[in-house]
């Protein structure tokens, strides 16, 4: 018991337990781009006991404002997109043209299987349009997907 | 019990009319005795020492019966007589016993539930194809993390699409608030806290343990058909918002997931002996055991990504990605324009990992964005073919066992010894390496006694924690080895002659890795309180210094050790060991150690052979 204490005491030192808490209530926009992931909000507790603070979530939260997104089990593009760590793992997927973050993108965007390796092409060929500053949010992200899309003939029935 | 069912069936003529007559009398106590019901109740079959026979269930919102937690029967009943009345709204409480009782008593509803709008809400959430058990293994430069979690995924297919969007179920202590405090981490320990179930998307388990905190996570597929996830599901649902007292040695995350697992599949054997100290690498050995594994699939954490890339570049390349991730415009360069285009991907790409593990977490930091975009962009204008995911090391469960116990001979300054002892846990920075973190020791609680001619036997040495954590720098990470030592040891203390004493000592450190050598440096502050010498409490400061080698056939290591003490004293120890691997559970250790006191020295060498076991 003990070792655990005191192994947990220089766990936690060695972490940055941040308290930043991007997409909270009423944030609009989602996520920026590379805005760093938080993680669990008590390293300690979660090391020894498997824990979350806060209630415990069954996913009967009502879904998203396109923000805050714990806690819900369903997820649209948009949402996902705007979950906190999930942009920047589409952006490196998007750019290096394949990955499980854009295989759930597709997913979560009702794409089918038959048009996911287009659709990768696609994102990967518009890298730039789409991520086009670094400081991109997720909603003008899911806009520049959008508008890629409806220029392609195969995905644009996605989106119309 | 029957007398009172008989009177209880009078008293509930009018309500129970239709069930008495499908079938009269069922028989409660033999239905009640049947695995399914005894793993829907929770009753504990000795598998853990507190309340044998009743159930683990510490909530009065799970019971019906006012002793239910103590008599299944009297559950049975209670729940009988809830359910059977067509629209009872205990029935969308109860699901699973719905099921139960149905199935046993031949109660035929077309829609038994169709009032039950949450849950029916809820279950569309729910697409049943498969159930994984999913274990974080342990993490980098944190070998407490072996003790870690395990959590069951549910996918929406037999081959999903995207476990991404899979529904992670997890149970876990609940905090209230952001309290993190010593207080709150003893009361988890000692089960002051309730536990719950909770279900949230896979999604943020992915992120959490592989992306921020750097945990390979190994996927293991249950051969539980969609019949038995529906029990498994089911239930699930009966225990939203049920709190269990969660205690971090047996009624942990792990154990409750068994309990879970055996709603589906009651016949399992997964509960059968005393699990003290439940570790999550012992569950996934109980289902192996149990025969519920279909397949295994590795998940490498963000740093092992980063590793496996890494190793594909040679020297050169590795240094130009190190330059590139702190200058991007290197990406312009002659140096950098001279490699085709796919060594560009792939140098570029091991940059961006590198510039991400670094600073994935905390705060946005404008300049790192600029810098990670830009690497992205050369990532993406200079393609490549896909590349082979990272290579799995050996799985958790195919390491030793979590205890040891070892005998040995010795001899030490001219005087023969038999020694012997047992450690609880776990594995030491010698023992045999398959299954487990390269670098990574904890050990709790060892014993070691020792048997010589002229003092009979004597306590050698008890650690009560022992915990070591090499982390190798590279050109991409540069971690802080650290270490943590407490216990009693025999001490020298003049010419020839020992005495027990207590210490406590640590530091942190530096260490590199070299092919599977680890070679490593540490500052060291130690306060030791030997016995019969003065001063009572003695501090010291100084370093220590070692190799340890870690292949898998054979591990080695040298390391020295001096200590500056304020009480005008130094200590300077020395050691070698060499450790052979037998058999998975069995292997030979020989040690070496020469230590100086003063003008005096003591030395003495031993050779040992240790068993695992869980």
């Amino acid at each position: 018991m003990k070792k655990i204490i005191i192994g947990a005491v220089l766990l936690g030192s060695s972490m940055s337990a941040s308290a930043v808490a991007p997409g909270g209530p009423g944030c609009g926009w989602g996520n920026l781009l590379f805005e760093g992931s938080s993680g669990l909000p008590a390293h300690l507790l979660a090391t020894i006991v498997n824990g979350t603070s806060g209630n415990a979530t069954f996913g009967m939260t009502s879904g998203t404002n396109g923000c805050d997104v714990s806690g819900t089990l369903t997820y649209s593009g948009d949402s996902l997109l705007a979950m906190n760590g999930v942009l920047e793992e589409v952006a490196q997927d998007m750019a290096v043209g394949h990955g499980e973050a854009l295989t759930a993108l597709t997913v979560a965007m009702q794409i089918e299987p038959a048009d996911r390796d287009h659709f990768n092409s696609l994102m990967h060929e518009n890298f730039t349009q789409i991520f086009p500053r670094d400081d991109i949010s997720s909603g003008e992200v899911m806009d520049n997907i959008t508008t890629v899309m409806k220029r392609d003939d195969r995905l644009s029935h996605y989106v119309s | 019990m029957r007398r009172a069912v008989r009177v209880a069936l009078g008293l509930c003529a009018l309500v129970c009319a239709a069930v008495a007559q499908a079938a009269p009398a069922p028989d409660f106590a033999a239905l009640a005795a049947t695995p399914r019901w005894q793993a829907l109740m929770h009753v504990n079959p000795g598998a853990t020492l507190r309340g044998v026979g009743t159930s683990y269930v510490d909530d009065d919102d799970f019971f019906l019966a006012a002793d239910g937690k103590a008599d299944p029967a009297a559950e049975l009943w209670a729940t009988w007589q809830a359910l059977a009345p067509a629209g009872s709204p205990a029935r969308c409480r109860f699901p699973a016993r719905y099921r139960f009782l149905a199935e046993k008593l031949g109660w035929q509803e077309p829609e038994p539930l169709a009032h039950c709008e949450d849950y029916h809400a809820w279950r569309a959430q729910m697409p049943i194809g498969r159930l994984v058990l999913v274990f974080p293994a342990a993490y980098l430069n944190s070998p407490s993390s072996m003790f870690g979690h395990t959590l069951l995924r549910l996918d929406a297919s037999a081959e999903p699409d995207a476990v991404w969007l899979s529904r992670a179920i997890n149970f876990g202590a609940q905090a209230g608030g952001a309290d993190n405090s010593l207080f709150y981490i003893w009361q988890g320990l000692a089960g002051g806290y309730p536990g719950q179930f909770s279900v949230t998307s896979y999604v943020e388990k992915i992120r959490d343990y592989a992306f921020v905190e750097n945990r390979d996570m190994w996927e293991y597929t249950l051969n539980l058909d969609a019949d038995e996830i529906d029990w498994v599901v089911r239930h699930l649902w009966e225990l939203r918002g049920i709190n269990f007292d969660y205690y971090f040695f047996d009624e942990n995350c792990s154990f409750r997931l068994l309990e879970l697992i055996k709603v589906g599949r009651p016949t399992a054997p997964l509960m059968t002996e005393l699990r003290f100290a439940e570790l999550p690498v012992n569950t996934v050995r109980a289902l192996y055991g149990a025969d519920l594994v279909a397949q295994r699939r590795y998940r490498p954490s963000k740093a092992r990504e980063l590793e496996a890339l890494a190793a594909r570049l040679d020297s050169d390349e590795r240094a130009l990605a190190a330059a590139l991730r702190e200058d991007t415009s290197l990406a312009a360069a002659p140096r950098f324009k001279a490699y085709p285009p796919p060594r560009r991907h792939l140098i570029a790409q091991v940059a961006y990992q590198a510039l991400r593990l670094r600073n994935r977490e905390g705060a946005r930091d404008p300049d790192v964005a600029r810098k990670s975009l830009a690497l992205l962009r050369v990532v993406q204008r200079n393609p490549a073919p896909p590349d082979a995911p990272a290579a799995p090391s050996a799985p958790p469960e195919s390491g030793h066992g979590t205890q040891m116990a070892n005998i040995g001979v010795g001899r030490q300054d001219g005087r023969d010894f038999l020694s012997f002892g047992y450690r609880l846990t776990y594995h030491d920075l010698f023992d045999p390496m398959t299954g487990f973190l390269p670098g990574a020791a904890i050990e709790g609680l060892d014993v070691q006694l020792r048997i010589d001619e002229a003092d009979g036997l004597a306590l050698e040495r008890l650690d009560l924690v022992n915990i070591r954590s090499l982390a190798p720098r590279s050109d991409f990470v540069k971690p802080i080895s650290w270490f943590v030592h407490a216990g009693l040891e025999q001490a020298p203390v003049a010419h020839e002659r020992r005495a027990l004493g207590g210490f406590v000592q640590g530091g942190p450190g530096a260490s590199w890795r070299v092919g599977d050598l680890f070679p490593y440096v540490f500052a060291v502050a130690r306060l030791e309180s030997v016995s019969g010498e003065e001063p009572g409490a003695a501090l010291g400061a100084g370093a220590e210094a070692g190799v340890a080698f870690q292949a898998e056939s054979v591990q080695w290591g040298l390391h020295a050790r001096w200590l500056e003490y304020t009480a005008h004293f130094s200590r300077l120890r020395t050691g070698i060991t060499a450790n052979l691997p037998l058999s998975s559970e069995n292997a030979l250790r020989g040690e070496c150690s020469h230590e100086t006191w003063q003008r005096d020295a003591v030395t003495g060498c031993s050779v040992s052979f240790r068993h695992f076991f869980d």
